[in-house]
This record gives structure tokens, sequence and C-alpha cells, in this order.
């Protein structure tokens, strides 16, 4: 369901990155990073009322192949979801749920006593989950 | 009517018009209300003249001019380049579009060259002539002869330009005005024409505003964009919908007209109303036209500033001096003032505020200023053209405020509101996009949206515009493809988003160099790819690149590689190179194994082409590529600064003098902890390195490649003096620590600063820095002090070299070694040869000491080097030599320290078949000791008959004679049953020498080296036990001396001038050696010695007593050590020696017999001088007189003396018979007590002696001082403690009080006397 799921660091540094298709993964790495322009740019405007700001960024850009939805946790650290643009059937309550879904897979992965914040998400737990979450089946 | 525009609609689809060929990417909002005038340069030549010419053209790009009622308008124009004819067809659709002028620039040398840029001119012309209103022609012309252009220039400038038209014509179809000047001319007139021309061409815009809007509202035609003529053929023209439409179009065009021709508000009002005509119809292109243009006249009033925007950006991009940071500050104010306009508009609307009105008429007063004379002029020049104006007309536009509607200082009511703009552009790009054949108006309007946007300060609208323009189905070319594309990312860096920016410059990047592209334009991929460092987090310098590293690896050396790609399609071989050791610096760590050994292979290969160096690659366009180093191939674990070789190693002279002081206290070891943590803060090498030597640093290597390494031309890299370092080559093996040593040498003096290594692999120079060298504690660098040149030396000795090492401490500063085995005893001499290596240095300062596992008196007896012969060679010159001779002398105790006492108690009693000699010593220590044992055993008393016997066994022939006849048969028998054996002695000794020359001697440094001495001392000659005799006269004794030979070989002895004696292997023998008695001078100045010593104890409360014998006793045996030496040599060799009595111990008894006595004996026999050795006779039975006379020779009184008499027999087999009761008779006392005898006070004793019996008899006379009255010892303490005490009373009173102390003495008369009783 979805071509790439990311977790960046508040220093806009991946922290994970896992996509379906590794032929486009380089790809799809320039799409995120490309993407943390809009993100930075609504986590800005959220500055001045910080009681309506909402995590969900919604959709951040478009292409032609692709959707790029993103959301930011009160942390600072961001997710990043590239949808098929093709999947004219996935909502956007569909999107809010991945997000949902990875936000609780990620606090998680960061409750390990031994994870270091900053460094990569290597957990194998979580990578299973999101591969599941990916292919939409969690 | 459905039906109608259903079928227009679906002739649009079918694409058989073309489309606008590419889109005007630098047009903007504020475009549309600029006439177009196409700026041309025609001819070959482009001289510096034209590009002036061009800069004075384009200048002018805004006029004021003063309508027909009289109203000033404000005209703007627009100068582009290029522009294509099919741009001309959408006129109609938006005025802005059409090319209204033309401006041609040339040069010309000859008339055939005029015809030529007349030629080019009217083609231009006959190109865009159906839109085309005016157009000028600038032809520069060569200079006149110097005479005349001297003459010119007294004359107007008209006549000269006149001359110029004079010399040359324009062909007979040239029908453009044509201004002509010299190539050197300033052109000042140029201005004011190019304004006359923009002033024409408003006039003919003006009259075409008016005929349009005189045109009556049933006659209009139809207005079309170029792919609408096939939609309305055969349509009715007449029908209610299409007159509306006609009517909305014609609305749509005067307003474009209006917008040009200054009339803003007049536009918006039209704006609006062409905007309601045509949305009833569903006329969607022109609706969105109209939302476009409302745009644009909104913008024109709220964002005037833009324009300065743009002609800050030309200059910009003219001087091509932009660059991002600069580019960012203007951003951000521009958008702060417009924010702050923008809230100003919004109040102004709001509240009418008096003081804003005055603000802004000041604004534009100054700018009416500005531009008075311009108008002025423009006034003057186009009066054929206008109304004639009155002087106070121009004074009245100088002062008029802002025309229209605001002399209020209010906006217009209908104008947009900053947040609609963007709605209305949104609204007409999505009109656009209904029709195919608009895509380029379509994506030209996303463009001027986001300008906008920008212009307000809001991301979010510019990237949706942005992003957008990316779905335009527009049929474009590969080129227009990456116009856009860069075109995008510019908007996109405008606005701070660098990640989108860098994404679209990679992908115009691509474009350039897709497959399938007939021609690759690698140069502008590579400027592309290289432009998009910023957005990944990239740029040129590796070193920041590490240090702000913040993930995307991945993205990252994809980048790199592309444009190493790039780099080596150009032929940039260093480039390629360069930005392959870019990729390794940076990225090491962020790649597989795999991927490192592949990154460098092709390094290797890259490389081959053309080596990396550690230097900054400038480009062609002046872009300047830093130098990029393999800091980490290899991989350095540890770089450790050496410190010279010991014995090259620089000290301080005076720092060791110091150094030697005996104290020590703790302050100073605080200050020398404190001084060693600031040198371990400064990164300060506590060592020196020497200038011109040769010096070392160590450095641990890992190869992390799975390959071999080669690594070549390795040095150190330094800082400060100059250093000249050798290249190092050397071949790493996979994975393995390898330890290098690079050298280098100090050329000045001064500080030296160690910053890393530089290396040469896989075809790269790099410099790697410590402090760039990540992971490590290293610190950024090491600062070694270099001291002026030390002089070198080479040491040589004639003696052979030891392979031994020395257990000494400060072994390592020994640079050669000597080895020598010597007999105890023996002399032998060892020359040192000191070469002085230096090729300038002179050796000016040389000094030596000596070490030794021995003790330092003893060292300075075996080795002795005279200092003052060295110091008269010095200075040694360069490549001389000087010659240093140890004398060495193997020093060593020859004498046993065995007692002797103990050894006559056991020889003694046994012995009785000794010689005389031997008896004469038992008879000293047995009769002193036989004192009180006599009075105890009854043995002695039945022994008195063998005594008797003995004494007459010997009484002919010299008894000393046949002692020494006797003494070698016995000789075996005599000695002690065992002689313990001698080991050999091995002394380690270092020579020791500090030498300096030069400007280091000035400084205060010196170098230290050593020779290593072995010496090895074998045992020669032993005193195994030794006695004092008395001899025949009273001023000698004899030394007997045990000597035995420790040596494997026959020794020849001299023990005196005289006589000699061999001794075999491993055997002794008994020596007498007769020795003059010590003096009673040296017996004075010994007891003087003991006084002071007492003087200055009596401080400490110690006794006297032994310390005057330990005195004594020295004293004799110095006086023993310095009359006796025995000469040794070993027969058949030239071995040979000395052995010296130094230490040789003396008893009590030995004391008495080696000093001269204190007490003259006189003794006479009958009337007659006892002389030695004289034959004394007397009769049975007779009286004989025996008078004895004593006198104190010595310096002190003698108190408690004894004198007694004995006489004696002896048998000469050791009995001696004591008991003579019946033989001998005294008349008289033999026993009388004197208590006192002063100094040089004799006594005398005479008594007669009667024998009764013939037979030879001795007589035994001594004195003996007992130390019975030691009662008067607290006395003499407690008068010495008397403070009222005289000096000379208290010396005489210690003399006193050390002579009781002391031991008993027995002082006799030697030889006894010798009385033979004969018969009458």
């Amino acid at each position: 369901m979805a071509f790439c799921i990311a977790v960046i660091g508040k220093d806009n540094a991946p922290l994970y990155l896992t996509t379906s298709d590794m032929e486009q993964e380089l790809e799809l790495q320039y799409h995120v990073n490309a993407a943390l322009d809009v993100v930075e740019e609504k986590c800005l405007i959220g500055k001045g009322a910080p009681e309506s700001k909402e995590l969900y960024l919604g959709l951040l850009y478009s292409t032609e192949n692709h959707k790029i939805y993103g959301f930011v946790t009160n942390t600072r650290v961001k997710f990043i979801v590239v949808i098929d643009s093709s999947n004219v059937a996935l909502r956007e309550n569909e999107v809010r749920a991945i997000f949902r879904n990875l936000h609780l897979l990620y606090t998680d992965a960061i409750c390990n006593p031994f994870y270091i914040p900053g460094e990569s998400l290597t957990s194998k737990k979580f990578d299973r989950a999101v591969q599941k979450l990916m292919s939409g089946t969690a | 009517m459905r039906a109608a525009v259903g079928l227009m609609l679906s002739h649009g689809a079918g694409g058989m018009e073309p489309a606008l060929s590419r889109p005007d990417y630098e047009q903007s909002a504020l475009h549309h209300s600029c006439l177009l005038v196409l700026l041309r340069g025609v001819g070959p030549s482009r001289a510096r003249v034209l590009q002036r010419a061009f800069e004075k053209v384009r200048r002018v790009n805004h006029i004021r001019v003063n309508d027909s009622s009289g109203h000033p308008r404000s005209i703007w124009i627009r100068f582009v380049h290029d522009h294509p004819v099919e741009h001309n067809d959408w006129g109609d659709f938006q005025t802005h579009r059409r090319l209204l002028g033309l401006v041609t620039i040339g040069k010309f040398d000859s008339q055939i060259e005029l015809n030529e840029l007349c030629r080019q001119h009217e083609s231009l012309k006959v190109r865009y002539g159906s839109t085309l209103y005016e157009s000028r022609a600038i032809f520069f012309g060569p200079d006149e002869q110097p005479l005349e252009t001297i003459g010119e220039v007294l004359g107007p400038p008209a006549a000269g330009g006149r001359r110029l038209q004079d010399e040359f014509t324009t062909p007979s179809n040239f029908k453009a005005q044509a201004f002509f000047y010299r190539e050197q001319d300033s052109c000042a007139d140029l201005e004011s024409r190019i304004g006359d021309f923009a002033s024409a061409l408003f006039w003919v815009l003006e009259s075409r505003r008016l005929e349009r809007s005189r045109e009556k509202a049933d006659k209009v035609s139809l207005l079309l964009a170029p792919f609408e003529k096939r939609d309305f053929v055969g349509l009715d023209m007449e029908s209610r919908n299409n007159r509306k439409r006609c009517v909305g179009r014609v609305m749509k065009n005067l307003a474009d007209l209006s917008l040009q021709a200054g009339l803003v508000d007049d536009a918006l009002s039209l704006y609006h109303n062409a905007n309601e005509t045509l949305r009833s119809v569903g006329d969607s292109l022109w609706v969105g036209a109209t939302e476009e243009g409302l745009c644009a006249a909104s913008a024109m009033l709220l964002y005037p500033q833009m324009r300065e925007t743009e002609t800050l950006h030309r200059n910009s991009s003219l001087q091509e001096a932009g660059t991002s940071p600069l580019k960012n500050t203007p951003e951000k104010w521009r958008a702060s003032d417009a924010t702050k306009k923008i809230s100003a508009s919004d109040a102004t609307a709001n509240n009418v505020d008096s003081n804003q009105p005055q603000q802004r008429v000041t604004s534009n007063s100054s700018s009416c200023s500005s531009v008075s004379s311009l108008v002025t002029t423009a006034t003057n020049s186009s009066a054929s053209d206008t109304p004639t104006t009155s002087s106070s007309s121009t004074s009245t536009i100088s002062a008029a405020p802002i025309p229209g509607h605001q002399r209020n200082g209010d906006l217009p009511g209908n104008i947009l509101k900053a947040e609609e703009i963007s709605n209305y552009y949104r609204k007409a790009i999505i009109n656009y996009s209904k029709y195919r054949h608009a895509a380029t108006i379509e994506t030209e309007a996303a463009l001027k949206a986001s300008r906008i946007c920008i212009e307000q300060n809001r991301p979010l609208d510019v990237a949706m515009f942005l992003q957008n323009i990316l779905y335009i189905n527009l049929s474009m070319s590969e080129a227009e493809r990456v116009k856009r594309f860069e075109v995008i990312t510019d908007l996109y860096q405008q606005i701070g988003y660098q990640r989108k920016a860098a994404f679209f410059q990679r992908l115009a990047a691509l474009k350039h160099v897709q497959q399938g592209s007939q021609a690759p334009d690698w140069n502008q991929s590579y400027r592309l790819m290289l432009g998009s460092f910023t957005g990944y987090r990239l740029c040129l310098d590796p070193l920041e690149v590490i240090e702000n590293a913040a993930g995307w690896p991945a993205l990252q050396i994809d980048l790199v590689q592309t444009l190493i790609t790039a780099a080596r399609r150009l032929g940039h071989s260093a480039l390629a190179t360069r930005h392959m050791t870019f990729l390794l610096q940076t990225q090491w760590d962020n790649m597989s194994p795999t991927e490192q050994s592949e990154m460098a292979v092709q390094l290797q290969n890259l490389s081959a082409q053309c080596e990396g160096s550690p230097v900054p690659l400038v480009l062609e366009n002046g872009t300047v590529i830093p130098p990029a180093n393999l800091t980490d191939l290899p991989y350095c674990i540890d770089l450790q600064v050496k410190d010279l070789p010991a014995h090259l190693r620089p000290q301080r002279i005076k720092v060791a003098k110091a150094d030697s002081g005996p104290f020590l206290f703790t302050p100073i070891h605080f200050n020398s902890v404190d001084r060693r943590d600031k040198k371990k803060d400064k990164n300060k090498i506590a060592f020196q390195w020497v200038q011109n030597d040769l010096s070392e640093v160590t450095v641990r290597l890992r190869n992390p490649l799975p390959f071999e390494l080669p690594v070549t031309d390795m040095r150190l890299l330094t800082n400060g003096v100059v250093f000249e370092s050798l290249p190092q080559t050397l071949v790493l093996q996979p994975h393995v620590p390898t330890y290098v040593a690079l050298h280098g040498t100090p050329i000045e003096t001064g500080q030296l600063d160690l910053q890393g290594y530089s290396t040469h692999t896989l075809g790269v120079k790099s410099n790697c820095r410590l402090k760039h060298m990540r992971g490590r504690s290293f610190p950024p660098n090491y600062v070694v002090d270099v001291i002026p040149a030390l002089p070198r030396i080479s040491v040589k000795t004639s003696l052979p070299q030891t392979a031994t090492f020395s257990n000494m401490n400060s072994a390592d500063i020994v640079v050669t070694s000597a080895s020598l085995t010597l007999y105890n005893g023996e002399s032998s001499s060892c020359t040192i040869t000191i070469t002085n290596e230096s090729a300038t240095l002179p050796l000016e300062h040389l000094e030596f000491s000596i070490n030794s596992n021995v003790e330092q008196e003893l060292q300075q007896k075996i080795f002795r080097i005279d200092e003052e012969a060295i110091k008269a060679h010095l200075p040694v010159p360069p490549q001389g030599t000087i010659e240093i001779i140890v004398d060495v002398f193997a020093e060593a105790d020859f004498v046993c320290p065995q007692p002797p006492a103990s050894l006559h108690s056991a020889a003694a009693p046994g012995d009785y078949g000794a010689s005389s000699l031997t008896h004469y010593s038992s008879v000293s220590t047995s009769g002193h000791a036989s004192l009180p044992s006599r009075v105890g055993s009854p043995h002695h008393r039945r022994n008195e008959p063998q005594n008797s016997s003995f004494r007459s066994t010997i009484s002919g022939g010299p008894p000393s004679l046949a002692a020494l006849t006797l003494h070698p048969g016995g000789g075996g028998g005599v000695g002690p049953s065992s002689l313990g054996s001698q080991y050999n002695q091995h002394i380690e000794a270092q020579v020791r020498f500090k030498y300096s020359g030069g400007d280091a001697l000035t400084a205060g440094y010196c170098r230290q080296c050593a020779v290593s001495f072995n010496l090895e001392l074998l045992p020669s000659v032993q005193i195994t036990s030794w006695d004092v005799l008395p001899a025949e006269v009273a001023s000698q004794f004899y030394l007997v001396l045990d000597i035995s030979n420790l040596t494997a070989q026959e020794m020849s002895l001299n023990y005196t001038d005289t006589k000699n004696i061999l001794i075999e292997a491993k055997e002794s023998c008994r020596v007498p050696i007769p020795v003059d008695r010590c003096s009673l001078e040296k017996v004075v100045a010994a007891r003087a010695a003991e006084v002071a010593e007492n003087l200055e104890r009596e401080l400490c409360f110690r006794t006297q007593l032994l310390s005057f014998n330990d005195a004594l006793s020295k004293l004799c045996s110095i006086h023993i050590a310095e009359r006796v030496k025995i000469k040794w040599l070993l027969t058949g060799t030239d071995i040979q020696g000395i052995a010296s009595l130094r230490g040789i111990v003396l008893s009590q008894s030995m004391v008495d017999l080696t000093a001269v006595s204190p007490l003259e004996w006189a003794i006479s026999f009958q009337d007659t001088l006892v002389q030695p050795h004289n034959e004394i006779v007397c009769t049975v039975g007779q009286r004989s007189l025996l008078s004895i006379q004593l006198a104190n020779q010595s310096l002190q009184p003698l108190r408690n003396l004894v004198l007694s008499i004995k006489f004696y027999q002896d048998y000469l087999n050791g009995m001696e018979n004591y008991n003579l009761e019946t033989r001998v008779a005294i008349s008289g006392p033999n026993r009388i007590a004197i208590p006192l005898l002063e100094k040089q006070e004799q006594k005398e004793h005479t008594c007669s002696v009667i024998f009764f019996t013939p037979g030879r008899f001795k007589a035994s006379i001594e004195c003996t001082s007992n130390p019975q009255k030691q009662s008067e010892q607290p006395s003499s303490l407690l008068t010495r403690s008397c403070p009222a005490e005289a000096e000379s009373v208290g010396q005489s009173v210690m003399f006193s009080s050390s002579y009781d102390e002391q031991q008993a003495h027995v002082w006799k008369f030697i030889p006894p006397i010798e009385v033979t009783v004969v018969e009458q």
C-alpha cells in the first residue's frame, strides 16, 4: 500500500527508511529528502498556536507517481509515508491510521532502555511491524 | 448554444493549431504593464562600446508622460534580447506579449558594413512588422582624423553627428530613424533619444487605446487566441451570447491596453467587468486572462518594489557576483518590507491616515524630482506631437502628488487583497488548464504566481504553484525542460527550500545527459550537480562536510558519484580525481567494505590519468574546488615523536650543574608538576631536536582495504622552522598494523610544528593532518623546540671492544666499549680517539667524567685522565681529531684482612722449631700476655731448666742471618694451613664526554656520549699475615710479611732495593723488610691533630681514647705503606706491578715498635757503655755495676713508669728461663717506680750484679707505663670543664688526660744485653 516509510530525527537525519521496491530506494530517498522542506515549513506555521497544532501534516506534495504525506511528533521526529498516486481508493483517514500505527510502533521502539536517542532504529521487531504496515496487513 | 461551445472545445482538443514554442520564464506579473521592446545587437563586432550602449538603453525603463488632457502617466518599458515570433500571435489575448518597439545597436567601419547593419535592421522589422510601432537604429562609426576631432570638440555635438551622417549614407530602403555616434563618443544624448522613442511608442499605444474605447458595442469584432480561429468558423456571430463574448473580450483587451498606458484604475474596472461578462458566457480561457490581469494590476499597486528586484537581479546577473548567502539577506529584508507594506496597505484601506499620505507624497515627490529633468527633456523633444504645455505646467508636474486614485493616499476599492491574489491566480491556472494549447500560458501564470507569493512571504503557496508546474502537459524539448527545472530551482532557493531546489537541480542535470540525448551537455550537468550540494548538506570543503554530517549518506554518495561521472565525461581528469578523493574522505564510514574497495580501485584508475594533489583546483568559471585528502587511507593508529638517540640528545650545560645540587625541596616538585601540566596543554614535546640532525617520528598505520596499499613519498608535514622531510615508501598489508619511521632534518632553529604527514597512495597526494583525524585522541599538533646545531663526534679506543652489555645506568649513551684485563697492581693505558664529524662546526667544549660501580676514591686511583692536555687541544676543527689517554692502574687491596694476633696465638704454641724472628714475635706476644698467666700457671715454673738450655743454644753466630737462612726451607710449614683464595674482580666504568660547539654552546646546550670500560682485575700478590719485630738498631724495625703468589706463573719479588726472591705459582713465603721507625715529629703532629679533634668533639661528648689510638695506628700504617713498595714481575712476561701495603692494620704492640720510643736509653756495664751486639764478659763472683739512664724525649710528661730489670737464659729452642735466683743476684732494687718523668728529664739507676755460675745470660731491661691510677680521670675531666682555666693550662691538662687514657705501653732496650760469665 505504501512505497516508502521513513523516520526522520529532529536534526533531519534519517533514523529509519524502508522501501517496498529496492530498485527505487534511492529515488524515494530523494523524494523524502525534498519533502523535509515542506515539513519544516508546516512545523514553523504551527509555532504561534501550540494548542491548535496537529501532528498530522497532510499531503506534503505529490508527483506524477507518488503522494507524500507527513507526520510530526511532539519531539520533532518526523514520519514520511510515500504512497502510490494511482491508488485513488486510499482515503485521508487511512493515511492518518497509518501514521497513528507508526507512531505507536515508534514509541514502543524507543522505550528500549538500550536505545540511544538520535541513533538509527535497528530494532528487528520495529522493522517487521513497519513492513506489515507498509504492505497493508497491519 | 451549448452545442456550439462543445464543438469549440472539441476542435481545441484536436490540437491542430501550434502552441507557444516555449514559456517566457523571466516574466513577472508587473510585466503586464510594460511596453515590450526588442534590444538586439547587429553586426559581427561585440566591442565594449556596444555593451556600454546596451546599458545606457536598458537604463531607460521608465518614463513619465503627460497625456492629451494634461494628466501624468507612468510608462514602463521592458527590454528583451530574444522574442519568438509566435508570441506576437498571442498579442490580442494579452497585449503585453506584443512586441511594440525595436532597437538595434551596431558598429561599422565602412559603407558596406553600414549597409549590412541596415539590412539586418530591416529584416527584423519585417519579422515583427505586424505588431511593431516604432524602431530605432544606433550606429557607431569610425573616429574622425585627429585634426578634425580637435576641431569637432570646439564645435557643437550635433554638428559632429551630422558630419558622420554626411560621410555615410543609409540605403534607400532604410526608413527607420538612425543615431550616429563616433566610436569614442560618450553618447551623452543617447538616453534622451531612447526616452523620445519610448514616448513615441506610448502615443501610438494611446491612440490604439482611444480607438478601442470609442468602438461601438455592436460593431466590435471577435478577438481570438491563435488556436481559436477554427472554432468559430461558421458560427453565428450575431447571437446574444457571441455578442456578449465579443464585448467581453474587447473589454479585456482594452483593460490590457489601459494597464500598459498607465491607467491602473481603469484597468481594474475593465478587468472586473470583463470577468463578469465572460464568465456569464463560459469563456474559460478569457476568464482566466481577466483574473490574471486583475492580479497583475493589483500587484502593480501593492508591490511596486518588485521592479527594483528586477533591476537588482539584472545587475547581479550581469556582474555574476551573486552568491547564495548574499542573496538570502536581501531576500529577508525585502520580505520583511513587503509584509510591512501589506500591513500598511491594510491599515490604509481600513482607515484614512493623514500621516501616511504625507509620507507617500514625500516619497513620490522625491521620485518625481529624480525624473523631472528627463520629463522636461521629453516634453521639449515631443513638442511637435503633443499639445503645447506651459512652463507652469512643468512646475505643476514636479509638485504634483501621485496621480489618479492615489491622490488621497487610498487604494482603489476594487483592488485585490494580498491573499486574494493567490486565489485568483489559482482560478486562472485552473481555467488555463482546460486548454491544451494554453499550457505555456499556464506555466507562465504559475511562475508569476510563485513570484508574487515569494514577495508575500508565503512559501507553502510557492511550493504548491511550483509543484503544479510539473503537471502541465507541455510538448517541450529537452532543453526547455531543463530550463524549466532551473527556473523552479531558482524560485525554490528564494524561499529557502534548499532540498527542493537541490532535487530539481539534480533533475535538470540528469536531463542534460539523459540517455538518447543527441548532444549531452556534461558541462551544464556538472554545474547543476555542483549547485545542488547545499540541499544535500554537502559543500566542496570536505572538512565542513565531515563536521556537519547530518545524515542522508546514500544521497550524498550517489550525488558525488554522478558528479564524478560528469567530470570524467568532461575530460577533466583532475576534477574527477578530486571528487573521488572527496568521496572517499567524507563518506568512508558510510560505505561498506565492498564499496570501499570498489571506490579505491576507481580512484586508482582515475588518478592514473591525472594525479590528485592537495592544492585548490580552479575551474574555468572561477569556481575553486578545495583540496581533498585521504586522511584515513591509510588509517593512522598512533603517532609518536621520537627523541634523538641518547648519545645525540641535547642537554643543558647549566641545568646539569643545577641538577647536581644536593638538596631538593618539595615546592620544586610542585612547580615541576605545574610546568608538566602546562606543557601537556600546549602539546609541547619535552625534549629538543637539533638543527641539521636527522629526526624521527614513528607512525603506526593500518590498511583498511583488502588488498595491498602502496604508499609512496610519505613525509612529515611541518610548520614553523624550515624542515626537510625525507620521503618514505612502503607497502601496507591488509588489516595489519605497520610501524613506519618518518625522518627529516630541521634546517632552522626555533619551534617546529608537527601537524601530520603527507602520503601518496592510490595516485592521490594527501596532507593527513592530526587535527582532521577523527576517532583518535590526537592533539592538533606537536611542538618541538629545535636548538642550534651541535657538533657530532665519533669515538674509537685502542683496546678491543666487548660484546657484553653494561649493567650501569645510562647505558644508552654508550657509543663504543673497551675491555682490559690487568693483574692487581699492574698499570696500562687506553687511547681514546675522538673525531669531529661535523662539516662546519668546531668542537669547542669537551668535558668528561668517569662513572663506575666502585667507590669514588678507588675509581680515581684506577682511572686517570690528564685534563690539561685535553683542554690544550681544543677547539677541534671540523673533521679534526683529538686523542685522550686514560691511564688505568689496577688498584686493589693486597693485605689480607685476617687479624694477626689470632694467627700468632694459633701458631705459637705448637711451633718450637721456628726461627728466632718468629721466636721474638712469640716472645713479644707471650711476654705481654703471659704476665698474668705466669703468676697463676705452675707450668712455666716447671719449664725453667728448658729456657736456660735454649738460651745457651743460640749463643753463637748472628741470629738474624741464621733465621733468614732457615726461613726458605721451612716456609711451607710456617704459613697458615689454608690461604683464602682471592676471586677475580670485575669493574665496569663509563668515561662520559660532554661536548658542544658553535651556537649551541652559546645557547647552553651540549651532547653526551660514553665509552664503556670493562676492567677485569686478576689476583697477583696477597699478603696473608704480617708482624713487626725489633731490629738490630733502634732506629729500625723488621716488617715480616707472608706473601702469596696467586697467579699461575712464577713471580719475581723485589721487596727491597737489593733483595729479590722467587715465588712459585700458588706458593707463599715469608719476607722480612727493614723499615725506618716513625719519627717523633710525626707523632707530635698526630697528637696535635688529635688535640684539635678533641676540641671539636667536646661538643659531641665523645670519648677521645679510641680516636687517638686510631690516629696513631693510621699514622704508622701510612708510614709503612709509604716506605715499603713491593715490586712483582711475572717471570718470562712483561707483566709487572707494585703491591701496596695500604690498609695494613697494626696492633698496639706493633705501634710501639713502629714508632720511635719516647725513652732514650743509656746503659753501661762495668763502666763501659753497652753498644748493640757488644760482647760483655764478666767473671763469676765478681761484682759488676749496671747503670741505667732514662731520658724523656717526648713532648709530654710520662707518669707511673716502672723500670724493671730481669736476667734470664735463652735456650734458643723457644724456651726461656726466668728463674735464676740461684745463679744471679742483684744488689739494689730491680723494680723502680718513677712517678713522673718530665719532658727532657733524665733519671739514673745503678745496681750491682753478681753471677754465681758460668754461662750465657741475657738482661731484659724495660720500662712500663700503667694506667692504674684511673681515679684521676674524673678530676681531669672536672679540671677541663672549669671555665676559668687558661688556654695553656688547659692544653697541658689535656695532654695529661690523654696520656692517662692511653693503654699500657712497654718500651724495651733493644736488643737485649747478652752477658757471658766465665770462670777466672
